[in-house]
Order: C-alpha cells, then sequence, then structure tokens
C-alpha cells in the first residue's frame, strides 16, 4: 500500500508534509516542513520503498525472507547471506558484545552468554550455534531502518522534520521550525494526557523500550532466557537512532545493577528509567 | 478540574448557560449562586459517624461555610473519633435528641442502608434539610415513602449519588448528550474487588452492627452498595428508564463467615429502546476494577478514565499530527506520543483522547469512598441548600430511580424473574434528552 500522503499549506510561511505507512509491524510517520510538495512526495516513496525493502529482508515472519531461511536451515550448515543482512548480522553481534550480551537478537528461551550465531567474513555466510537459537531483528531493523531514512533525507535536502516508527524509535532532523529542537514527550501510559519525560531532539533521536502497549512483557533477558517483568520504560536519546534502538532494549534487559555500566561505552547517549504512576507522576532516574 | 472550574470553563467558551440547561443541580456553584451565601453558615450535624460519616467529616473541615455543630452515633467508639474534629459540636446517642436540635439546620445521615428511609422521614418532618447517603431506602415501599414525604413537607433532599457532581461525569454526560459518540446503543458498568468486604469487629456482639453491609437484614448487598452507583448512568446518559430488568446472584466466595448477601450478582437493565445496561459485581477477583463506559453507535466514553474512544480511530490528534498542527499554526510545543511500540488501531487498542485535563481516576477499591469522586462537590453542594433552602433540580429523582432499580434488580435475583417497574413506584421525571 503507497503512503498516505498530506500537503498542508494553511501557514503560508511555513508548508508541511505528512506521510504515513505501514511497515515493520507498525505506522510509519514522517513530517517534512518547508519541502516543496512534488520533492517531499518523492522523498516519501523512496523512503517507504526502501524500509519495506529491510522489511522483507528482516522479517522472520515471512518464510520467503533470507532471515527465515537463516532461522530455518543454518542450524545445521553455514548459510550464505547477502551483504546487507551480513552487514545487520555483524553490527547485531558487535552490539551484543558492546552492551555486555544484553542486547541480543538470538535470544530465546535458554540461557545463553556467548553469540547465538557465527560468521564468516570472508565467504559472507551464517551458522547458528544450535537449533534452538532463532534471530529476531525486531528490536533492530527499526532503528537500522530509521538510521538509513534519516540519511537519505538529509542527501535528499530535507533540513528539518521527524520520523516516527511507531512511537518508540524516533529522529529529528534539524529543528522545528518555530524553534530550537522538536520537543518530544513520553507519554505516562498509566495517567491519560500525563507527560513522563520530554526529550529535546535536534539532529537526534530517541527510542523506548518497555512493556507493550498490550501489557505483555517481551524483552528477554538473553542471561536468563525470561522476559524481563519490568514496569519502568528506559528512553534513550543520542544522535544515532540506530544506537538509541539498541540501547533502550539493552537497558530495559539488563537488570538495574548493569545498567550505568553498558551507558558508560557510549558517550553522548541520554538514558533515562522511566516509573509512571497513575496520577499522573513519573519517578526518573538517569541511567549514568 | 473541580466543578467550579469546569462551569468557569464552560462559561468562557459560553457554553456555561448550555451545561447548566442539561445538569440545572449545579447551579449551586455559579458566582451568583456562590454570591448568594456569602457569609452565612450551614449548621450541620451528622447522623452516623462511621467510617463514611467520617470521610464527609473530612470534606466538611474543607468548608468554610459549614459549622458541625451536633454529632450523634450510638457506637461510642465512633462518636468520639468524630467528636475530635468538632470539640464544640453536641453530641448524641438518639438521633431523635440531635433532631430535636434547633441549632441543626441540616442533617447528613451516614448510617447503615435499613436506617436510611426512617432517619430521613423523621428528618425531614422535623423541618431539617437532609442529605442521606445511598441508597434511598431498604424497599421499594420504604423509597417512595421519603419521596413522598421530600413533596408533603417540602424543604431539601439529597441522596449521596455524587457521581452527579463528578466534573469529569458531567462533562462527559455533556458530550453524550451533544451527540460525540453517535446513538447510545449500551451502557456497561462493572465492579470488582477482591476483599471480604469485612471491617474489624472489636468484639462479636458488634458483628452484626459493624458488618451490616452483609447480613439482609440491613442490607441489600451488592445492589445498594456499588450497583446503585452505576447504574443511573444509562438514565443519565440516555434521558430514560428502565423498562425491565433481570439478574443473577450468588454467594460463591465469601460464604463462610454466616454472611446472607451475595457476592457475586449480574444484571441486565433494558430501557424502552432496546438498549441493555449491565452491572456485574463480583468480590473475590479484582483484575478489572470498576469500569462505567457508555457506547455509542460511533465512539465510547469510559465515564471512570474519561476517556473518549472512536470507533473510527483516525490519525487526527496523533502526536504527529498535533506536530503538524502546530506548525500550520507557527507554534512549537510538546507533543507526547513517545513510548513503547505502536499497536494495531482497532477500536479497543486506538488510545483515545481523555475528555478534560487533570482527571483523578478512582480505582473503586475503597469502600469508604475516594478523593475527586464528586462527593466533596455534592456535599458543597448540600451545605449550600442548607443555607438557601432550595432544593436542586432533578438529582433526587435521579438518585430515586438509581435506589428503585438497584431494589428491583435484587428482587429479580432472589426471585428469579425479569421484572418491571410497578406503576405505583414511578413519579415524575424529566429526561434529559439527547440533542
Amino acid at each position: 500500500m503507497a503512503a498516505e500522503f498530506t500537503y498542508s499549506t494553511k501557514n503560508a510561511d511555513c508548508a508541511v508534509a505528512y506521510a504515513r505507512f505501514y511497515a515493520m509491524h507498525t505506522r510509519v510517520e514522517v513530517i517534512l516542513p518547508k519541502v516543496e510538495e512534488s520533492v517531499a512526495q518523492q522523498l516519501v516513496r523512496r523512503v517507504e520503498n526502501r524500509v519495506k525493502e529491510l522489511e522483507r529482508l528482516m522479517n522472520r515472519f515471512d518464510d520467503k525472507s533470507p532471515l527465515a531461511v537463516v532461522n530455518a536451515v543454518a542450524m545445521d550448515g553455514a548459510v550464505p547471506v547477502d551483504d546487507e543482512l551480513f552487514m545487520a548480522l555483524e553490527l547485531c553481534e558487535a552490539f551484543r558484545r558492546g552492551t555486555g550480551g544484553y542486547f541480543d537478537v538470538a535470544a530465546g528461551e535458554n540461557p545463553r552468554s556467548g553469540a547465538g550465531y557465527l560468521l564468516d567474513g570472508k565467504n559472507h555466510t551464517i551458522r547458528l550455534v544450535s537449533a534452538d537459537v532463532k534471530i529476531d531483528l525486531g528490536g533492530f531493523a527499526k532503528g537500522f531502518a530509521l538510521e538509513q531514512v534519516c540519511r537519505m533525507l538529509r542527501e535528499g535536502g530535507v533540513e528539518s522534520g521527524v520520523v516516527n516508527f511507531g512511537n518508540s524509535s524516533i529522529a529529528a532532523l534539524g529543528h522545528h521550525p518555530y524553534g530550537e529542537w522538536w520537543p518530544i514527550g513520553v507519554a505516562n501510559r498509566r495517567s491519560a494526557g500525563a507527560v513522563a519525560e520530554t526529550f529535546e531532539l535536534c539532529d537526534s533521536a530517541l527510542s523506548v523500550s518497555g512493556r507493550a502497549e498490550n501489557g505483555d512483557y517481551h524483552i528477554v533477558n538473553p542471561h536468563t532466557g525470561l522476559c524481563v517483568a519490568g514496569d519502568e520504560l528506559v528512553a534513550v536519546e543520542g544522535r544515532s537512532a540506530l544506537v538509541v534502538e539498541v540501547l533502550s532494549t539493552a537497558l530495559y534487559a539488563a537488570p538495574h545493577c548493569a545498567r550505568a555500566d553498558i551507558m558508560r561505552e557510549y558517550e553522548g547517549y541520554r538514558a533515562v528509567e522511566l516509573y509512571c504512576h497513575s496520577d499522573g507522576t513519573t519517578e526518573r532516574k538517569i541511567i549514568e | 478540574m473541580n466543578r467550579k472550574e469546569f462551569l468557569a470553563d464552560c462559561g468562557a467558551k459560553g457554553l456555561a448557560g448550555v451545561a447548566l440547561s442539561l445538569f440545572p443541580w449545579l447551579e449551586s456553584c455559579t458566582p451568583k449562586a456562590q454570591q448568594e451565601i456569602k457569609g452565612e453558615k450551614a449548621r450541620i450535624g451528622i447522623i452516623g459517624t462511621g467510617s463514611r460519616g467520617l470521610f464527609h467529616i473530612k470534606n466538611l473541615l474543607q468548608m468554610p461555610e459549614v459549622e458541625v455543630v451536633a454529632l450523634c452515633d450510638d457506637y461510642r467508639p465512633h462518636l468520639e473519633d468524630a467528636a475530635q474534629y468538632f470539640p464544640k459540636a453536641k453530641l448524641y446517642d438518639d438521633y431523635h435528641r440531635l433532631l430535636e436540635d434547633s441549632n441543626v439546620k441540616g442533617v447528613i445521615i451516614a448510617t447503615p442502608l435499613y436506617l436510611h428511609g426512617r432517619m430521613t422521614i423523621d428528618a425531614l418532618e422535623a423541618g431539617k434539610r437532609v442529605f442521606c447517603e445511598k441508597s434511598m431506602a431498604f424497599t421499594l415501599d420504604e423509597a417512595l415513602e421519603v419521596y413522598k414525604c421530600r413533596e408533603r413537607v417540602g424543604g431539601v433532599l439529597l441522596i449521596g449519588q455524587q457521581r452527579l457532581f463528578d466534573p469529569k461525569y458531567v462533562k462527559a454526560m455533556q458530550m453524550i448528550h451533544e451527540g460525540k459518540i453517535g446513538k447510545v446503543v449500551g451502557v456497561r458498568n462493572y465492579w470488582y474487588r477482591n476483599n471480604d468486604w469485612r471491617r474489624e469487629v472489636p468484639s462479636p456482639e458488634l458483628e452484626r452492627r459493624i458488618n451490616w453491609r452483609l447480613y439482609s437484614e440491613y442490607s441489600r448487598g451488592l445492589m445498594t452498595e456499588l450497583a446503585c452507583h452505576q447504574l443511573q448512568n444509562g438514565s443519565w446518559a440516555m434521558g430514560m428508564l428502565p423498562e425491565k430488568v433481570m439478574g443473577s446472584g450468588s454467594l460463591i466466595h465469601w460464604n463462610k463467615d454466616g454472611r446472607d448477601v451475595y457476592d457475586t450478582v449480574c444484571a441486565i437493565f433494558t430501557y424502552p429502546n432496546g438498549v441493555n445496561m449491565t452491572f456485574e459485581s463480583i468480590i473475590s477477583n479484582k483484575h478489572f476494577g470498576m469500569g462505567e463506559q457508555i457506547l455509542g453507535s460511533e465512539g465510547t466514553i469510559d465515564l471512570v478514565t474519561a476517556m473518549h474512544y472512536t470507533d473510527e480511530p483516525a490519525p487526527k490528534g496523533s502526536g504527529m499530527h498535533q506536530l503538524v498542527e502546530q506548525i500550520e499554526n507557527g507554534l512549537m510545543s510538546n507533543s507526547v506520543f513517545a513510548g513503547t511500540s505502536w499497536a494495531a488501531e482497532t477500536s479497543a487498542l486506538a488510545p483515545g483522547l481523555p475528555i478534560m485535563q487533570n482527571v483523578k481516576v478512582v480505582s473503586g477499591e475503597s469502600s469508604v469512598g475516594a478523593e475527586a469522586d464528586g462527593s466533596k462537590e455534592l456535599i458543597e453542594a448540600f451545605a449550600h441548600a442548607v443555607i438557601t433552602g432550595k432544593q436542586p433540580e432533578k438529582v433526587l429523582e435521579e438518585s430515586y430511580y438509581a435506589t428503585q432499580f438497584a431494589l428491583l434488580a435484587d428482587k429479580a435475583m432472589k426471585e428469579g424473574a425479569i421484572l418491571t417497574l410497578d406503576e405505583k413506584y414511578k413519579i415524575p421525571y424529566t429526561p434529559m434528552k439527547n440533542r
């Protein structure tokens, strides 16, 4: 389905394009102020195509996707994968090591501390270390895509804009047309209308992890194989959409005592734990 | 936002007249009505100083226009607890003596249900202005007797149906009457708790006096203690009264302590237009807490959380659209939408919009009362009425029918029958019609 696109000229000084489409099991929205309509349309089309391309590559639920093939057969032997998937898996492994093992796209029911897969850079192959390992790039793909979308938009001449992947991964280009940043609030889901925390995004990104909207605990601690039953939100802000995505997942998966150690490896990134209450208040704890 | 702020907000938007025409009992909080009682005192006596009486006392302490001059309870420890708050108040252990006290202009009755009717009638006949806790009476006949007594002697009678004074309910009903959720097609009420509903008893002979709620000799159980609050939602939203009532009740879990009121009930109230209102209460599971939802052909209003959900969620109103609207208007302000992953926009999962700001959500767990549930506003309205002697419009009729239908449902459960309210119990009722 093609993106829904609207172009508002209500403000004569600042026309604004809005587009949305659905990919990676979520809603992707783009706001582009001060971009000519035809240019904005063209950019949105390219963005949508690119995101859907990545979805086809990384969707483990699509039997035809290269990742699904890896999950199906790579426990029996090395499976060749294309450059892009190989690079993504390399990045994931680097982040696994760089987060004390708490960001692990191969996390499953069985506790594990080492890598879940082995990469052969020479032959561009992957092999799963055991039959119970499955790779799920859900916690990586949105950040990976968002990073690429931001680059595409910048290359297309966009100086100001916001890209939102399902409210949990948001990237800002430049600043709001009427301010020095894009003010984005994290909602306190336990109290309608209440704000848990506000971030001032400018050429930076925000990622939020926690219990799913439907109440499910869905993020696994790779070291225990158990879903993390934390009711707090972990929000991470920083210059890379991919890094904030990885960090918010890793920090939520990690026990509280391990979180600061992870953050020490990522200079220039800010992480905060948000404990939201039904009376509208939020306790905030900076992870440092 | 309290009731005064709500009306002030309506006034600022030119809507105060509209709100008052729909909800005339709110008139006591208009600036004109406040001016009317400036410098005057409502001299109040309280009959029943147990947990609910104390809850009212704590609200009364915040009202400069109120002077509590007398307290009455035949259980000394409760009376002494209350006396600490009003050292100058006269103390009585017989409510007849309090009613003879000419210094008392208004009485607040917060006693067990089986006493409500008799005490209210006695107080009205003694010339007092009366507030009585819900439910209004213990039987259908007694409720009618109370209503007729008020009609005969005039004066003021308010019943503890505090939702009628809760700003979020008032706002929600206004939206419903304006057609914001289309045609009302259903009303759902539920109230779940997981506790034995018992109060601590200092010695065994006090069991039935303190835990009166558990015995059918004094109480109608969940229907009069909980349902009564919620049953007005359907009538208020649709401007009509139920035509027939059916239900089922059982004692399934807390059945070893000698109580004889149901601990699980389910009732259906069918309106003349075919719309059903349900009420369910279980006190051995609390997962879903308390809920009150008006279902419309175009959307839903959750009265407890003061949220409005549309059946066809549109992206308008999403955080990103707020950003677009800001830019269109040359503005920048915080857009609050970040969180854990967005879920598919089915109507059940759509985020909904708050109908007003600063809403305090009441869990329904407390069996005494909760802050910001309209109780304070109701007592303020009563204090105003004690001074002016003016009966707020419509509120008594709403309360009367809430009691009658709670009692009728209890009867339907006991008889296993589908019942209609006998003509003899019908009183004039001016429905608030949807526009």
